[in-house]
């Protein structure tokens, strides 16, 4: 089976501005990857070369074995895609919007539209002009998914929905995934791209930075480890351990932050008598912005 | 129920969502059309007297008029030569303009573009577009003109009427065509309808001007109205006609070459 997506040195520069440099980059088929990094950082860039919205300034994409370009109608036909910003022709309702979408498709009916829209509570006969903003986002969610494509490419996807309907809306890919379909997730709430993504590549100035399994990036996550202490304690000790950054004292307490195993803590730890400890596991969030912490040196 | 074609269904979603303002272009210029029908009895005299003594150059730049006015020359020159031509580009100049880069300002154009279709069917659609409303418009022209000609009692035979709005319709097709070239090309469509009008308004100075001002005549070949002469009174301009509609297949596969070129931004 090819794969969902397969980017060979796909670049683009704006003028002497990069958009997105030698990428280079596998998306499994039945796989929920997420692609993240800040505005700016190359994901729009990259998922509008894959849809050959934008044109190579060198290297290639494949999209479910076909080129990204060459084969570009035969690769839309297979590929839902949610744009990160869209208008919607505030005239027509949403239904005659999506059978206008389903005619081009050469689609006889609505698919899976009627269901989607009564999951996330969206009325399809409002005219779309009178909708409100998260409204407009299932609009658009609703005709990335309702052709049930092999491959949903998804810019910022929850933008605008509440709480509720992310979370029916992240249920959704699941399913997606779980019928063997591949979800490209290009996202910045890095919480939804913890939930529901089995891989995450991060992005940083136009580069791949990190490409891993969302198990193995939140593993390396550096934990905040807090210790207090019967009496105040020099903390100097502790910021000499391996692994230990950000060391902070006040009163009887000692913070840190740790990559490694908490063993050396803990023995150093016991040395004084040791009140209270307390591990903190970061969000994706964190470990996202230890990516992009200028002091940091890129893993990849 | 036969299956549109990709194209088919462009070009009909686009005439449902525009269809009422193609009806009030048809009902303006055929109103308007018919208004001077109707007024032809009583301002016929008038018109007589003012054509009569009138300046040579005058005379001239009306279409070297000669003795009485008939109700054809009439509609002529006030719908034939000066409002169809100047108006009725606009309605496909906007509708050109806003195809690529009216839908890219708008944001609209990726989800076109997220559907299985060759960009050079967008282009194709759009042109057929304005093609199709262009001959509603002119045929609702004709019809409400045509309704007013028995009620105002004056002669006027039904063909050459048809036959000269007809003859405008690759007119201001070009047109269309021309800010649909400018609308691949650019990402504005404020200035592809910028361009294409001041192109347009260039050409009908330039053919005003030249009745009057001897160094601007020879300036007259690059305007289309030239080309184009009296279509409403006289014969049909066959080569006109062809040659537009040539030029507008060329200015078409243009646009299709350079969108297929362009990138898409949000």
């Amino acid at each position: 089976m090819p794969s969902a997506i397969l980017t060979q040195g796909l670049t683009k520069r704006y003028g002497r501005r990069p958009g997105i440099e030698t990428l280079d980059l596998e998306v499994v088929p039945g796989e929920v990857f997420g692609f993240i990094g800040p505005n700016g950082a190359g994901k729009t860039t990259t998922i509008r070369l894959l849809l050959d919205l934008l044109h190579p300034t060198s290297g290639q994409a494949a999209i479910l074995g076909l080129d990204s370009h060459r084969d570009s109608v035969a690769v839309r036909r297979s590929v839902g895609y949610l744009p990160g910003e869209f208008g919607l022709d505030v005239r027509m309702t949403g239904r005659q919007s999506l059978q206008y979408f389903a005619a081009l498709r050469g689609m006889n009916d609505l698919g899976l539209a009627p269901e989607l829209a009564a999951r996330l509570d969206l009325d399809l006969d409002v005219p779309m002009g009178r909708l409100s903003r998260g409204n407009r986002q299932k609009i658009g969610l609703v005709r990335a998914l309702f052709h049930r494509p092999a491959l949903l490419v998804l810019d910022e996807p929850t933008t605008g929905l509440d709480p509720l309907v992310q979370d029916t809306f992240l249920q959704i890919l699941r399913e997606a995934r779980d019928e063997g379909r591949t979800v490209f997730l290009s996202s910045h709430v890095l919480s939804e791209v913890e939930r529901v993504c089995d891989r995450v590549a991060i992005v940083r100035a136009g580069r791949l930075a990190a490409l891993e399994t969302t198990e193995s990036l939140l593993e390396k996550r550096r934990k905040r480890v807090t210790l207090v202490f019967a009496a105040p304690v020099d903390p100097s000790p502790f910021a000499q351990l391996p692994g230990v950054s950000d060391v902070w004292a006040q009163e009887n307490t000692v913070s840190l932050r740790l990559r490694d195993g908490i063993d050396a803590v803990v023995k150093l730890a016991a040395q004084h008598t040791l009140v209270d400890l307390a591990v903190v596991h970061p969000t994706l969030d964190e470990v996202f912005l230890g990516y992009y912490d200028q002091r940091q040196p890129w893993p990849v | 129920m036969a299956r549109l074609t990709p194209v088919g269904t462009l070009v009909l979603h686009q005439l449902r969502v525009r269809w009422r303002s193609l009806l009030i272009w048809g009902v303006a210029l055929g109103g308007l059309g018919a208004l001077y029908v109707a007024l032809y009895p009583t301002m016929s005299e008038f018109l007589n007297d003012y054509i009569e003594n009138a300046p040579d150059s005058m005379k001239q730049y009306l279409g070297d008029l000669q003795g009485p006015i008939s109700v054809d020359q009439w509609l002529s020159i006030e719908l034939g030569n000066a409002i169809i031509p100047i108006a009725l580009p606009f309605l496909v100049i906007l509708m050109g303009a806003r195809t690529i880069a009216g839908s890219e300002e708008r944001k609209t154009l990726d989800a076109l573009l997220s559907n299985p279709l060759a960009r050079w069917q967008v282009i194709a659609g759009s042109a057929a577009t304005m093609a199709v409303s262009l001959a509603g418009v002119l045929a609702l022209t004709w019809l409400l003109i045509y309704i007013a000609v028995p009620l105002a009692g004056v002669d006027m035979p039904p063909g050459q009427l048809a036959a000269g709005l007809a003859a405008l319709w690759p007119f201001c097709l070009f047109f269309g065509a021309l800010a649909l070239l400018f609308s691949s090309l650019l990402r504005r469509g404020a200035v592809a309808v910028t361009i294409s009008a001041a192109i347009l308004v260039a050409m009908y100075v330039i053919e005003g001007l030249a009745e009057a001002i001897k160094p601007v005549e020879p300036l007259r070949v690059l305007s289309l109205l030239y080309h184009y002469g009296r279509p409403l009174e006289g014969d049909f301009p066959w080569t006109a006609v062809l040659g537009t509609l040539g030029g507008v297949c060329v200015v078409v596969a243009a646009a299709m070459a350079a969108f297929a070129r362009r990138d898409v931004y949000t």
